[in-house]
């Protein structure tokens, strides 16, 4: 964000000298803000003073890419600390960890289960999309090594969670053209890290202490000239880890303090250890605040489900409607005999109405035509839900593949009862209760 | 932006009630009027002792400690030219709910009233004129910068400093209305904090029309950014206006009650 | 140079709300931080977790919640029995069998169930949730706050359509609390708290159910309407909106695909039962970080699980 007159002119030396050829240093420092003088005409500004001005006009957030190709993925350039201001734009990514403390066994049935976990909801495939390598200190350097092909095997994108310099190399040589993060710098070591990250190409992770040490590091790195970083924001337990992961953020979009404007990494493996429902807690609290990456032991399907519907909510844009593919959405094992249904593809609709007629148990078709993400009366009133739009739909979409001539249409918009009639003839065109909540009833007293 | 503030004017010298009570260290009219204007919304008090030669700074602690002890610490703006009274004032001031104004500075003669709010840690209303009638709202903007710089200057925030860019009688100065309106934009866009005399613009006028121009020239300046004002909030019309300009601004919360609270 | 840190500090706070008497009593609220914002202020009364039973006994679809209440013989021995349950601050009881859309129990036969509830809880605190009706609601709940007269219950729910009979009889008749009820729309939770106070209602006895969904299904305008009550109270100060906050999320965790499809379904999704935990446990966690003050669950693991993150971020 720019800097106003009076941000400038405190930074000034305040002394009127008349050098920049403004006859006072507040009314250069308004047309500095207005753009009509350079800041390079005060012979007498600080050097902090034009770093300041300098960064002031870079975002607060950093955009970090990992991963090569369609597993490429961008994390950070956040703008806002609440969806509604204006959107979150980097989707949280989840990872599952493996150690060089596991067995065989183990590392080969994380990996198979994780797998597993690979379904469509709403137009956006849901899996696993990183898995974390942990290099437990001491452990012997060929095991560790081992692990990372195997995950690499896989395809995903692997953070390297390694703080030892020569384990860390060998893992890179093994897997940095697929673009990992190196999560292994700290105060003592980032300087040779940063080395290893910058030369492999790769995003380095860095962790500290507490705040004021990781500060210190990401300064110091960013001395070096690394700014392509992730921050470990993992605390000592759980309180801690939420008081990092809030106040990074906060800093770096509130207080556009940028040595803090990086994506994050929350190991939940560490601070929730085997504790799988404290883990699925906690992955929607840090999917919620402020976590980029998260890391857990597993995932199966009973965290997935929900925790993908999580975040396909919480990442959509205000200004723009959720929608689901038009198309036929058979509901509790309907065919080609069961009863039709229609209504519009705004997400939020699709969900309430499928929702209710799950419930009613009664096997059927919902059919959901383009109607530009409005709801129902929203859509009926722009065109975008007409008869013309239905009738079009089912002769296109329908009739070959359903065999039941039977049509029911929102309550709302009864009024194209006979205008259906007319423009598809052998179908019975049916009007649904005017709520969905209703159609519960509806749909087994129908039956 | 944060929710408008209304300035309370009723307590003024000029009113004959007020100027007795005063005199004689009659509590009551002062806390009527106090109470009335905190009823129907004011967020600060102006208590205006008039020039208070003699024993301003005598008043003014009376006065102070009279409405706050009476009414939760309110925050008041101190008006008088008598600076001695308005630093006795602040003496016994209690900042709980929020610092003193001084009122007010301009950039000429009171140019010095900056200085006594910067010694005091108080807001200071700053009007952006030198005395004479400025021209138009670039004028205006000369002497808010330089009220502006001079605050900085003294380790003053820019948001103890509320600038006024004097608000005028509309009848036979149309022009100024939109000057006003222009300024304030100038000095919003500058993230500064505004405020202004309204009853001014309507001087001259038919009783029953100074509200509706006084509230159309409050939505119009809210448009344009106003923080605050300095008005008389028992006017039912000024407040409505008040609450739906803070509501469409997105300052308050809608709810279908929104006039009532 | 050490990192600066800022704590966002609001002179404002959320109304303090007790429900219960003496030592088992609750207080819900009276923070000046975003929720678990422990570092930028104290947070006195951590969020709290409710049990929910209801009148139509024990939910057998779900294992872990039968063997839960395993011989229990009425609806009074399982609201003892939730309030037992590890993690549990309170007991909701819901009447959700009046509906006259559903079972249409009669309201004598629903009160006569809160009576031996309140009888078998004591002084614990309870929630009682009516039947959803709005018609009947406004009859049932009257009759259900007399029976929980000077228990300090809360009770759900005064919406738009009858805030004025449940209004006037929990909260001016009985003194009990009142939950003021809307469906995800800020101006209607800020409109309700408007008008039952205006009824005369202590707005210190007020706490709201600003509405829910299951994650997945439309949960970002649960999130953006707690996020912006949050913001309006604290940092506008806006008094119709600092009642704290409890939200129902086992109706919706429970009832959408995800924990409901069989297991005989969908092979690859695993037991029904550990997705339906998963979806109350993370409804109930991203509820809380937006703004909840109490979450109402089934299972005694989501509960035993919730309680112990709240226990550790307060």
């Amino acid at each position: 964000m720019a800097l106003n007159g009076i941000q400038i002119f405190k930074m000034t030396p305040k002394t009127n000298c008349k050098e920049c050829g403004s006859p006072t240093c507040m009314a250069f420092s308004m047309k500095v803000a207005q753009g009509a003088a350079e800041i390079s005409a005060c012979p007498h500004m600080s050097e902090e003073a034009l770093a300041t001005l300098a960064e002031a006009t870079a975002p607060p957030m950093k955009t970090i890419k990992v991963g090569t190709g369609d597993k490429e993925y961008t994390l950070g350039g956040e703008t806002v600390l609440y969806r509604h201001d204006k959107t979150f734009v980097s989707r949280t990514r989840y990872a599952i960890s493996l150690c060089s403390c596991m067995d065989d066994a183990t590392v080969d049935a994380k990996l198979e289960a994780m797998k597993k976990v690979d379904y469509e909801r709403i137009g956006e495939q849901m899996y696993v999309e990183m898995v974390y390598v942990n290099y437990h200190e001491g452990d012997a350097q060929d095991k560790y090594l081992d692990i990372v092909k195997k995950a690499a095997a896989t395809g995903r994108v692997l953070v390297l969670g390694c703080a030892d310099e020569a384990v860390a190399k060998a893992a890179l040589d093994i897997c940095k053209d697929s673009k990992p993060i190196l999560n292994g710098a700290n105060a003592a070591n980032a300087e040779a890290m940063s080395k290893l990250a910058t030369d492999a190409g790769v995003v380095l992770g860095v962790s500290g202490a507490d705040l004021n040490e990781l500060y210190d590091t990401v300064a110091k790195l960013e001395g070096l000239g690394n700014k392509n970083l992730v921050l470990d924001t993992t605390g000592a337990d759980v309180k801690a880890t939420f008081a990092n992961t809030v106040q990074v953020r906060r800093a770096a979009i509130k207080n556009e303090d940028r040595t803090f404007g990086y994506p994050s990494i929350v190991n939940l493996s560490k601070i929730a250890k085997d504790d799988k429902y404290m883990q699925e807690a906690l992955a929607s609290l840090f999917t919620m605040k402020y976590g980029s990456i998260v890391v857990l032991d597993e995932m199966s399907y009973g965290a997935a489900l929900p925790l993908y519907g999580l975040r396909q909510n919480l990442f959509t844009d205000p200004q723009k409607p959720m929608t689901v593919e038009p198309g036929i959405y058979p509901i509790n094992g309907g065919d080609e005999n069961s009863l039709c249904l229609t209504t519009v593809d705004f997400a939020l609709t699709y969900f309430v109405v499928s929702g209710e007629l799950e419930r009613s148990g009664v096997p059927c078709n919902l059919l959901i035509s383009d109607a530009a993400g409005m709801s129902v009366l929203t859509a009926w009133a722009a065109g975008k839900l007409s008869s013309g739009t239905i009738a079009k739909f089912v002769q296109e979409n329908v009739e070959d593949k359903v065999k039941c001539r039977k049509l029911v249409i929102p309550g709302k918009v009864a009024v194209l009862k006979g205008d259906l009639e007319a423009k598809l003839p052998g179908w019975e065109i049916i009007v649904a209760p005017d709520e969905a909540v209703q159609l519960v009833k509806f749909m087994k007293e129908f039956k | 932006m944060a929710k408008f503030m209304v300035v309370g004017e009723r307590i003024h010298c000029i009113s004959p009630v007020i100027r007795e009570a005063f005199e004689k260290r009659d509590p009551e009219p002062i806390l009527k009027r106090a109470k009335e204007q905190i009823e129907a919304g004011a967020t600060y008090i102006d208590l205006n002792i008039g020039p208070a030669e003699n024993d301003g700074e005598d008043l003014m602690k009376w006065g102070v400690k009279l409405i706050q002890e009476n009414f939760d610490n309110i925050p008041l703006a101190l008006d008088t030219a008598n600076k001695a009274a308005i630093e006795a004032g602040i003496s016994v001031y209690n900042r709980d709910k929020g610092k003193p104004i001084i009122n007010s500075a301009d950039a000429g003669d009171r140019l010095s009233y900056i200085d006594l709010a910067a010694h005091n840690d108080a807001i200071v209303f700053a009007l952006c004129s030198a005395g004479a009638v400025p021209a138009d709202a670039d004028e205006r903007m000369v002497f808010c910068q330089q009220m502006l710089e001079h605050g900085l200057t003294l380790g003053m925030e820019a948001e103890d400093l509320w600038f006024d860019p004097l608000f005028l009688v509309a009848k036979g100065m149309q022009e100024q209305a939109q000057h006003i309106m222009n300024a304030t934009r100038m000095m919003n866009e500058m993230g500064l904090i505004t405020t202004g005399g309204l009853s001014n613009i309507s001087n001259g006028m038919p009783k029953q029309i100074r509200p509706i121009v006084d509230s159309f020239m409050l939505a119009m300046c809210m448009a344009n950014g106003l923080s605050s004002i300095i008005a008389n909030p028992c006017d039912q019309k000024l407040m409505e206006t008040v609450k739906t300009c803070d509501m469409l601004l997105n300052n308050t919360m809608y709810a279908d009650s929104y006039l009532d609270l | 140079m050490p990192f600066n840190q800022k704590p966002e500090k609001f002179a404002a706070k959320i109304n303090t709300v007790t429900i219960g008497n003496g030592d088992k009593a609750i207080a819900l609220g009276g923070e000046s931080v975003l929720p678990f914002y422990a570092f930028d202020g104290p947070i006195d009364n951590a969020p709290k977790v409710g049990v929910e039973v209801t009148d139509l006994g024990v939910d057998e679809s779900v294992p872990g919640v039968k063997a839960y209440y395993e011989g229990c013989s009425s609806v009074a021995e399982m609201a003892k029995k939730a309030s037992e349950m590890e993690g549990a601050d309170f007991v909701v009881l819901s009447l959700k069998g009046g509906d006259p859309n559903g079972e249409d129990k009669p309201t004598e036969d629903l009160v006569a169930i809160v009576k031996e509830v309140v009888e078998a809880l004591g002084d614990y605190p309870l929630v009682v949730e009516g039947s959803g009706n709005v018609e009947k609601d406004s009859e049932l709940l009257t009759k259900v706050s007399e029976a929980c007269q000077g228990k300090n219950a809360l009770i759900m729910s005064a919406k738009e359509e009858n805030y004025k009979t449940v209004g006037a009889s929990a909260g001016l008749a009985y003194g009990l609390n009142v939950g003021a009820e809307s469906a995800v729309d800020i101006n209607l939770a800020k409109q309700l708290n408007v008008i039952t106070t205006q009824l005369g209602v202590n707005a210190e006895k007020i706490v709201m159910n600003i509405g829910n969904a299951a994650v997945g299904y439309g949960y970002e305008y649960v999130v953006s309407t707690m996020d912006r009550i949050r913001n309006a109270a604290l940092s506008q100060d806006d008094a119709t909106l600092q009642m704290p906050i409890i939200t129902p999320v086992s109706i919706d965790a429970w009832s959408v695909k995800e924990s409901m499809a069989s297991e005989e379904d969908m092979p690859e999704w695993g037991p029904a039962e550990e997705r339906g935990i998963g979806m109350e446990i993370m409804g109930a966690a991203a509820d809380l970080v937006s703004g909840s003050h109490a979450v109402i669950l089934k299972h005694p693991q989501s509960v035993a699980t919730i309680s112990k993150m709240i226990k550790e971020l307060v």
